[in-house]
């Protein structure tokens, strides 16, 4: 037995987790826990957003605080539902009209905008599109009080349209579907003329169409933007049957902040369900928008 | 990368017959027979939709931008309140800018704020882009998704979200505090902590937009230039400040300059989170009380003015001194 033995040492039995340790491959496990623990961090606030809007209004403001209520009741929602003591259904409505429009209006002007400044001849083209990009130049800020100035004499004040108006174009939309335009052959749009088409119907039946995936990207972004919209509104609205959704929660947290903070946070809790659905339905072209958009440099 | 292309592709224009090789090597268009259109013949041989298109836009930015920047302009010379008819009173809101501890105060909170969340922002974004770059798939995209979602919540529920966890008595940070032993804070009632708990509001509510940038900047790098510079022996961190923070500048600097233009203007935060007397009170703030509060519009157009000429001169000085780097 012990005769035939080889006499050189056996190599010792490396474990499974040394050899991992010596693999580096543990480096991404702790990334992947770091990550992990901000990700958490990041999400701890809604986590108590969530959970407070089940609470009653005794529950919220008893000391010490928990996280969990300690009676789950849908009392905040229904009070935030209730017409007589929040408006909260009627800024819903207001909310979805603005977004909706302005998202509309950008997309048509944007992507009419961008294949005429790409493809179409005609006298001050360019000056009129730098003069378009120059106006970013200009924060909304600067803009604010004169702007009102000149809401109020066109008497859109305390009105959706009010809201709505300035935003019908985009200059950032514009430069971008100009952008993508050039990215299509140019022999496209020619014999679709040569083929006898107007423009406005290469417009219609190949630009539209084919700039799908910059449109979708842009989409997403007036959308939030129009959607979580406040100092505009704020500005332009003062009626409580005519606010905003952002607006409305403010006005709630005047109206309830005190003693029946709950009812903020289920107000919250809905404000915040068309955004993520509008995220969670577009997550692809939104990654890929960033992308496409350019914004990367 | 497009990374040395330049921000607007301005007069791009595609060969046309024009442009054609003839013969002699001269093009089309420098042949004796063509003449250049007068501008009234190549109107009418414009297309009717661009030129309603074009006056269309012409119309909207006439009512939306010109107006209004000239009226803004124009009231900064004036004192209006609305009701009176507006005086003329030449540089005197200027100067006044100038003598105005609450104009002094504000600019100087702007800029705490605003150096402090750019500058932690996005450290703390690309430090999180870098970490997820290392992971892939599936929870590259998970994590990403949760970042993203302050994001797109919109800013006014997660300033009374935030309100709330930052109560002194009874908030979720002071429970979470005491908890561990630590002393509590009285957060957003302190003139000193105020303006830094707010900050921390808007750094977590736009840290997803810098980590989703940045990820896409460093997935842009090619992967062969990591694999040389590993086989020269370089480690993690040489590589990402040899290579990586090198080619995503670009992003960088983009990233500065949006958000320089975004924090001057960030007005919720501050509007909806009263800081104690005037610790939280910024330019953008400022503005906004002089012309709907105390309906002093021309100040408050004059003030508005200063900010556009200091944002401005940020954007121009930031582009610029990116450009000679990247030169060197």
């Amino acid at each position: 037995m012990a005769t035939t033995a080889d006499s050189r040492p056996l190599p010792t039995p490396i474990s499974p987790f040394r050899r991992w340790i010596i693999s580096g491959k543990w480096t991404k496990a702790v990334v992947f826990l770091i990550l992990a623990f901000f990700s958490f961090a990041m999400f701890y606030p809604f986590i108590w957003l969530l959970f407070s809007s089940f609470k009653t209004g005794a529950d919220i403001v008893s000391l010490p605080v928990t996280l969990l209520p300690k009676k789950w009741t849908l009392g905040a929602y229904l009070m935030v539902m209730d017409p007589t003591r929040a408006n909260l259904p009627i800024a819903y409505v207001n909310s979805i009209i603005v977004t909706i429009g302005t998202v509309i209006s950008v997309l048509i002007t944007s992507s009419m905008g961008g294949f005429i400044f790409a493809r179409l001849e005609f006298p001050g083209r360019d000056y009129l599109f730098y003069f378009v990009l120059s106006t970013t130049m200009v924060p909304f800020l600067t803009l604010l009080i004169p702007l009102y100035i000149v809401m109020r004499e066109l008497n859109l004040l305390n009105s959706l349209w009010g809201v709505w108006v300035p935003s019908i174009f985009s200059s950032f939309g514009v430069f971008l579907c100009r952008q993508f335009v050039y990215g299509i052959p140019r022999e496209l749009y020619d014999a679709a003329k040569i083929d006898g088409s107007g423009d406005f119907g290469i417009y219609r039946n190949i630009i539209l169409p084919l700039t799908k995936p910059i449109l979708s990207a842009l989409a997403i972004f007036v959308f939030l933007g129009a959607f979580n919209a406040y100092l505009w509104p704020l500005v332009i609205l003062n009626e409580e049957k005519k606010l905003t959704l952002p607006l409305i929660i403010a006005r709630m947290a005047n109206r309830f902040g005190g003693t029946d903070y709950q009812a903020v946070m289920a107000g919250s809790v809905l404000v915040s369900i068309p955004p993520l659905i509008v995220f969670l339905i577009f997550q692809k072209n939104f990654v890929r928008g960033i992308a496409l958009t350019g914004l990367k440099g | 990368m497009g990374t040395r292309r330049p921000p607007t592709s301005g007069n791009r224009r595609m060969t046309t017959l024009q442009d054609h090789p003839v013969s002699g090597g001269q093009t089309l268009a420098q042949l004796p027979v063509a003449r250049r259109d007068s501008v009234w013949r190549r109107f009418r041989r414009a297309s009717p939709f661009a030129l309603i298109y074009s006056a269309a836009i012409l119309i909207f930015y006439t009512i939306i931008f010109i107006i209004p920047f000239g009226t803004g302009i124009w009231l900064a010379f004036q004192n209006w309140d609305f009701i009176t008819n507006p005086k003329f009173v030449g540089l005197r809101n200027f100067t006044k800018a100038f003598t105005d501890q609450y104009f002094w105060q504000a600019l100087e909170k702007t800029v705490l704020f605003s150096v402090v969340e750019i500058s932690l922002g996005l450290s703390i974004a690309l430090l999180f882009a870098l970490a997820l770059s290392q992971i892939l798939g599936k929870w590259q995209n998970f994590y990403l998704s949760v970042y993203y979602l302050p994001v797109i919540t919109p800013l006014v529920v997660s300033i009374y979200l935030w309100r709330w966890l930052y109560r002194p008595t009874g908030g979720a940070f002071n429970t979470l505090l005491s908890s561990v032993g630590l002393p509590e804070q009285p957060f957003l009632a302190s003139p000193q902590q105020a303006l830094w708990a707010i900050t921390l509001v808007v750094i977590w509510a736009h840290l997803g937009t810098g980590i989703v940038l940045f990820l896409a900047g460093i997935n842009d790098v090619p992967e062969s230039l990591f694999e040389a510079a590993r086989l020269d022996g370089a480690g993690f961190w040489q590589s990402f400040f040899k290579i990586t923070l090198p080619l995503i500048r670009p992003v960088l600097v983009y990233q500065m300059v949006v958000s320089v233009i975004g924090t001057v203007q960030m007005f919720e935060a501050f509007f909806l989170i009263p800081g104690p007397g005037f610790s939280t009170r910024t330019l953008a703030l400022y503005t906004y009380e002089l012309g709907f509060r105390a309906l002093n519009l021309g100040y408050g157009a004059a003030v508005s003015l200063i900010i556009f000429v200091m944002l401005l001169g940020a954007t121009v000085f930031q582009l610029r001194r990116w450009k000679i780097e990247w030169e060197h």
